[in-house]
């Protein structure tokens, strides 16, 4: 049995019983591997969690890269369709995201189980910000550029709860929130506003 | 790339956006009456221009139904100063395009499938923007498509951006509130079904089917296989939209023919099948040197009950108007004058109407009407603006006109506009639509 197979058989487990098995004992002997097996994939339950975000994440990439349209995108296009396919993806998967959400009130909480999705969404966000720096279309400035990503993953963590709480046909109050986000943030970054705004700051806070 | 860059996002920034418009207005205000302390000759054009300037700017960053009701208020030629209507005019024609990934994804749901897999080439780019949605070009085979592509989340935004709208509409077109409830209902429900793709669709191969025996009008081929909710799939009409059309100095034959291939659209469709194509703004019209005219969007349609029809067409019948008594129930009937008028107020308004009624119904009372004849146009914009400037008019409470006549006198008015700007000839007696009714 490998990973994602143990990874499915775990939402599943969720699915029919919208808890966490009681331990990996038990979750061992319903899927009749032993632990043995478990423990060479997994090292504990909280790690299936963990992995099933990287796991979304991964594919909706790798998915991405093999797209020709994507490759010709810029960062910004770019970063549209990596949410509007993110999103995509969830959805196979929505119903085990809604019994986070009222388990554990996720993602407010329990973000725990992001953890290595968001490394791996940082990675990703600051490729696409040095190619946003070569198109131009994002400016580079001291100490604050180096936040961009995370700015990003904040937007992230926007999509994803915006979709969690969507009630409309087919998501497309969703579709349209990924839109004017990602115009808003990449506005920010590109135009002067930001640097205006920077620049009154340091004025008040050092002029007299 | 002229992609928008931003467009506001909820509607507490819509609202802003409105309160940035008004505190401009104001503005302008300042400007012109200081202007007009400065020099007393100045006159209100100069202030108009540059309300109508913030305003529209305004509101082609907002896309959607704030835009359609831009385009509401600039048929309206006679109702508003010309530098508004100049000014508005223009989105009708252009408003920013949204990204390429939306429309991917946009295919990817309703349709499962990417614009490169459903045909043989797909321009990313729009070509044209529709105001709630974009038109973009594509390839199937030797087939020349237009595809017409919706925003998401557009009837959602719908109710909320009327709301917003209200106050300026007040405004702008100087109405009560009161008076205007009704009619934004209409609006409203005229809105939601604009943004129903899958009726349009229905709509379009059935009023074009109806129509298609009508001569010199072109209607593009339909494929529901290649639409859903949010996307039509059309054939590409070649043509120009009115204003480059003139441009190309058009023979005074080529402008009748087309002229008489609009009036003929009109009359046909209101008369006969009761239900009519309401948004006759120069951009859903395609025009050709050889004379015809082609004609899509049927988003906007508009059913005529009955017992409107027939109070609303006896208003041309010279026989049933010079019986006073009769006259006064039909305008009773169509809202115009209200049970609480008074004896003053009935007389009043009544002779005001039937002034107006006389003014407009001009060309369906004679064989042959030349729109090119400007002293009329004139005629009508001057009394407009008359009738905008009476104290007794602006002042009223009532709102006077059934909810039903809004759309088909707007469609009756942009018809109207069209044919003028085309300074067309055209064939108007009863006899041609009995024999086009006759033909169907």
């Amino acid at each position: 049995m490998d990973k994602k197979q143990i990874r499915e058989a775990y939402t599943l487990y969720w699915l029919e019983n919208g808890n966490r098995p009681v331990s990996v004992f038990t979750f061992c002997k319903i899927l009749g591997i032993t632990e043995t097996t478990f423990y060479d994939n997994y090292s504990s339950l909280e790690a299936i969690e963990k992995d099933f975000w990287l796991g979304i994440f991964q594919e909706t990439l790798a998915q991405l890269k093999t797209d020709e349209t994507y490759q010709n995108y810029a960062a910004q296009e770019k970063l549209l369709s990596f949410y509007f396919l993110w999103v995509q993806k969830l959805k196979e998967n929505r119903s085990y995201i809604l019994l986070q959400k009222e388990k554990f009130r996720f993602p407010v909480l329990h973000q725990g189980q992001l953890d290595t999705f968001r490394k791996a969404f940082l990675d990703y966000a600051s490729e696409l910000i040095k190619e946003g720096y070569q198109s131009e279309e994002i400016k580079e400035r001291k100490y604050i550029s180096d936040k961009y990503a995370h700015g990003f993953w904040v937007q992230a963590l926007f999509v994803l709860r915006y979709w969690i709480n969507d009630n409309s046909e087919k998501f497309e109050m969703t579709d349209a929130a990924i839109e004017k986000a990602v115009n808003l943030s990449f506005r920010l970054i590109s135009s002067n506003t930001l640097d205006s705004l920077l620049d009154f700051g340091k004025f008040m806070l050092t002029g007299k | 790339m002229n992609e928008q860059s931003k467009i506001p996002t909820g509607k507490v920034e819509r609202a802003t956006r409105f309160v940035g418009t008004g505190l401009k207005v104001g503005t302008n205000y300042i400007k012109h009456y200081t202007r007009k302390l400065m020099d007393p000759s100045v006159g209100k054009e100069q202030l108009h221009a540059d309300n109508a300037e913030d305003i529209y700017e305004t509101l082609s960053n907002l896309k959607g139904s704030a835009l359609k009701v831009a385009q509401m208020l600039s048929m309206d030629k006679g109702m508003l100063p010309k530098a508004y209507s100049d000014r508005f005019a223009m989105s009708q024609y252009s408003a920013p395009p949204l990204s390429g990934p939306l429309v991917v994804n946009t295919f990817l749901k309703t349709l499962g499938k990417t614009p490169a897999q459903l045909f043989d080439h797909f321009d990313m780019k729009a070509s044209n923007a529709a105001s709630i949605g974009q038109v973009h070009k594509a390839m199937k085979g030797d087939r020349r498509l237009a595809i017409k592509i919706q925003y998401p989340g557009v009837a959602n935004s719908v109710k909320s951006d009327l709301r917003i709208v209200k106050p300026f509409a007040i405004r702008i077109v100087g109405m009560s509130e009161v008076d205007l409830d009704k009619y934004f209902e209409e609006i409203e429900t005229r809105l939601l079904e604009e943004t129903d793709y899958r009726l349009e669709l229905k709509r379009s191969i059935e009023l074009s089917g109806l129509c298609a025996h009508i001569p010199n009008l072109v209607f593009p081929g339909y494929y529901p296989e290649l639409s859903s909710e949010r996307i039509i799939t059309m054939d590409w009409l070649e043509g120009q939209h009115l204003k480059e059309f003139l441009e190309t100095n058009p023979s005074q034959e080529v402008r009748n023919s087309i002229g008489q291939a609009i009036w003929d659209f009109y009359q046909f469709q209101v008369h006969q099948l009761k239900k009519v194509h309401a948004d006759p703004h120069p951009g859903n019209f395609l025009m050709r040197a050889n004379g015809t005219v082609g004609i899509f969007d049927f988003g906007c349609v508009k059913e005529i009950p009955e017992d409107f029809y027939v109070n609303y067409f006896s208003l041309v019948d010279k026989e049933i108007l010079k019986d006073e008594a009769r006259r006064k129930q039909i305008y009773a009937n169509l809202e115009m004058i209200h049970p609480s008028d008074t004896e003053k107020e009935v007389t009043f308004y009544s002779t005001l109407f039937q002034q107006m009624i006389d003014m407009l119904t001009l060309p369906f009372t004679l064989e042959e009407f030349d729109f090119g004849n400007e002293t009329y146009f004139r005629e009508i914009y001057a009394y407009m603006d008359y009738l905008y400037n009476l104290k007794e008019i602006r002042e009223s409470k009532v709102a006077r006109g059934s909810r039903h006549s809004l759309y088909v006198n707007r469609t009756y008015f942009g018809m109207y506009s069209i044919l003028s700007d085309l300074k067309a000839k055209v064939i108007t007696s009863q006899s041609r639509v009995q024999a086009l009714m006759s033909a169907s």
